[in-house]
């Protein structure tokens, strides 16, 4: 049940930010792989990190605890963090887990 | 489709790759009843949570640890029941019987909380509760979780 583009994710490196772009569904099965592409990423605290959803089509329960992890630990490390272009149906479930504040600045509400 | 109770099953191993497949039937069902795009999309998310619940916790032998080898006996069925306005969905599985008070006490959003404070756990019950009108949880041998969506009246233009 191989589907080799059910979730996509390219990174793209800018001076002082760096970009991931997500796209597809990101489930159970999607996760390992969006966990352990993160983990480097989370650890360069000299440049802020960005998530991009505009392609990402569904996020369940298992994605959020993963974007929870990153908050987190950008947290601890006092690097900044931020999510942009979020599907409409995708802010709807962050909005309702309360999780939208951790992930974009005052200025993108 | 008009007669009530009308069942669809779909027994599938209790593996993560297989999850979209029930997103896929789901869809195809709830379509055909006439749920708008937007109630399908919360159905998926529900639908999404229950099952994971099954791949990740009923399987396993240590409390919360994931089941450490693919077992084929290892299966979950799903069962889209359709009611005269509404559709139910069961997802139940023969694993660990689970604590589901114990779980719905756990069940909350992250509002109001500092980062420090911040707990994936107990997100996927939380959003199965607020994306579907019902939602309950049997434990008996295995776990049964039944939710239910209402079918907005035709002619309600959303």
């Amino acid at each position: 049940m191989k589907q080799p583009d059910k979730f996509s994710m390219r990174t793209e490196t800018q001076e002082g930010r760096c970009i991931v772009y997500m796209g597809g569904e990101l489930d159970l099965e999607s996760a390992a792989q969006m966990r352990a592409a993160m983990a480097p990423l989370v650890e360069l605290t000299d440049r802020e990190l960005v998530l991009n959803l505009r392609d990402l089509e569904y996020i369940d329960s298992t994605g959020i605890g993963i974007l929870v992890s990153v908050v987190k630990a950008r947290h601890a490390n006092e690097a900044p963090f931020t999510v942009e272009a979020i599907p409409p149906g995708i802010r709807k479930l962050f909005d309702m887990t309360g999780i939208t504040p951790f992930l974009i600045t005052s200025q993108q509400t | 489709m008009k007669a009530n109770g009308e069942i669809v099953t779909l027994q599938v191993p209790a593996e993560a790759e297989y999850i979209d497949l029930v997103r896929l039937t789901l869809y195809g069902i709830a379509s055909k009843i006439g749920f708008s795009y937007e109630e399908i999309e919360d159905m998926k998310v529900a639908v999404s949570e229950a099952c994971n619940n099954v791949v990740l916790h009923a399987y396993s032998d240590a409390p919360n640890g994931r089941a450490s080898e693919r077992n084929p006996g290892h299966r979950m069925e799903i069962r889209f029941i359709r009611l005269n306005d509404a559709l139910s969905i069961i997802v139940k599985d023969e694993g660990r019987s689970f604590d589901a008070d114990a779980a719905a006490r756990k069940a909350e959003p992250l509002h109001g909380k500092s980062v420090g404070e911040l707990e994936a756990g107990g997100l996927g019950l939380y959003l199965m509760q607020a994306l579907m009108d019902q939602v309950e949880v049997h434990s008996e041998t295995g776990t049964e979780v039944v939710m239910t969506k209402r079918l907005a009246k035709s002619g309600e233009l959303a």
